[in-house]
């Protein structure tokens, strides 16, 4: 019973939100307005709840265990400190919470971001090796991206973009279109998988 | 001390190629490519008036990328008339957001409430992009700063897609599919995007259905974009870095096949 109650909300709600966007008929936009606006709303709130308690648990845990302790008393701090600042100040304008965004959050997030270039160039030096042919391909798709996504590719040959151009309209995207069709079918088949009963693993397995 | 490894050397090779060529400031001349004249032509034919959609969908992570990018199309936009109304789908982006509309609306005396107005955040964005089309009032009965929906000049006469000349999401990731598999797919409102470099081939395929009616992608995208406005930016200045730092991963890439070889041909030879 307690696997066969969520399976039939489950597929309830699966077939009515499938059912409401394609209809045009004034009670069903109404009807998907309510549950777009208020139903997912809810939803989200439970599911940003869980995130928090399950993120602080695993850092008081790990607090308790004595691993890095430094790194998980700021994240927990952290979690606690940004809502504090939000509902005392509000979020808007020049509140404090807005200045812990922008001067803490914001350039930390790029650093680390900015790091990936750093990584980047040195695994092309240890790792991009022209082994085979399809690796010698790869290399020089790279190479002529690379010029291309720079003001120098324009400088040394018209053909650099050019190419780069051809690339990209064509093995690349023909590639990225296979990969979307493969994934607009499978999710499409999950969907109804699960709408059906057939997957079960989002209720814990098969058991 | 530890003994410095050889990634160590090419990270701190790295470092100074950068510093050395933001230090030098050259101005390089860049060639606008075909994908952001398209861009720049669709804002700059529409009707001076109209209103157009503004999504911030990007995290704080892209900022540096996507600042110069949404400053040069927010700025394009201002200079020509239209009206613009502000959200974001990713909570990160609606501080960044708000920031970048009041500071481009100074640059060019627009009044908030009457040339844009700031709606802020929503989440769940397949939710929120669905919603919208049915109703833009009650997805966001207030604006970002707590004012009624119905205050503002701008708003009376937009109820949905329907009043909206077009979608333009700033994203540094697949957000921007959902404005075209949802918002263009259904309500048929045009979308462009101001995307990261690194996504620019994710959206080819939709470019090339038209179902993206226009696209421009990562630091080169702003620096043609600031080209063809006739202005300097971060966009520019940006390149520079990116140019440098391009080239110096190509040497890197260069000398490791060179020491790949010269050590293939020792062993052979051993």
């Amino acid at each position: 019973m307690t696997r066969k109650i969520p399976q039939i909300i489950c597929a309830l709600f699966g077939m009515t939100l499938f059912l409401l966007y394609f209809s045009q008929h004034p009670t069903a936009r109404n009807l998907n307005l309510t549950i777009l606006n208020d139903y997912f709303q809810i939803i989200f709130a439970f599911t940003l709840l869980v995130g928090v308690v399950s993120f602080v648990k695993v850092n008081l845990k790990a607090f308790e265990r004595g691993e890095d302790r430094s790194y998980h008393l700021v994240s927990v701090i952290g979690v606690f400190i940004m809502p504090l600042l939000a509902i005392i100040w509000g979020i808007k304008g020049d509140s404090p919470f807005m200045w812990v965004f922008e001067n803490i959050q914001v350039p930390m997030q790029a650093t680390v971001f900015a790091l990936l270039a750093f990584f980047v160039a040195s695994a092309s030096f240890r790792g991009f090796r022209a082994r085979s042919v399809q690796a010698t391909i790869l290399l020089a798709a790279a190479l002529i991206m690379l010029l291309s996504r720079s003001t120098i590719g324009d400088m040394i040959a018209d053909q650099i973009p050019q190419i780069a151009d051809w690339i990209r309209n064509y093995p690349s995207m023909a590639a990225r279109r296979a990969i979307l069709i493969g994934i607009g079918l499978g999710s499409l088949t999950t969907s109804l998988r699960v709408m059906v009963g057939i997957e079960r693993t989002w209720l814990g397995g098969d058991k | 001390m530890k003994k410095l490894e050889s990634r160590h050397y090419v990270f701190l090779g790295l470092f100074v190629v950068i510093l050395l060529t933001m230090l030098l400031n050259v101005r390089l001349e860049i060639r606008v490519s075909p994908e952001t004249q398209k861009m720049y032509n669709y804002i700059d034919s529409l009707p001076e008036g109209s209103v157009l959609m503004v999504s911030f969908d990007h995290e704080a992570s892209a900022v540096p990328e996507i600042k110069p990018l949404a400053l040069s199309i927010l700025r394009h936009a201002f200079k020509k008339g239209h009206k613009l109304i502000g959200v974001s789908l990713l909570a990160e982006g609606t501080g960044i957001g708000y920031r970048l509309m009041q500071e481009t609306a100074g640059e060019y005396n627009k009044v908030y409430g009457r040339d844009l107005v700031y709606l802020g955040f929503k989440p769940q964005y397949i939710a929120a992009i669905l919603s919208m089309g049915e109703s833009i009032p009650e997805t966001f009965p207030e604006d970002y700063l707590g004012r009624p929906y119905t205050q503002f000049p701008l708003l009376d006469s937009v109820k949905n897609y329907d009043n909206v000349a077009g979608v333009i999401s700033i994203a540094d990731g697949s957000l921007t599919t959902h404005w075209i598999e949802y918002a263009h797919a259904r309500y048929h409102v045009p979308v462009t995007a101001a995307v990261a470099a690194v996504m620019m081939t994710t959206y080819d395929p939709y470019i090339s259905s038209g179902q993206l009616h226009a696209m421009v992608g990562g630091l080169r995208g702003a620096a043609e974009y600031e080209k063809l406005l006739k202005i300097g930016g971060s966009g520019r200045r940006g390149m520079l870095a990116q140019t440098s730092a391009h080239l110096y991963v190509i040497a890197m890439i260069i000398a490791g096949n060179i020491v790949y070889f010269l050590r293939r041909n020792k062993r052979v030879k051993s």
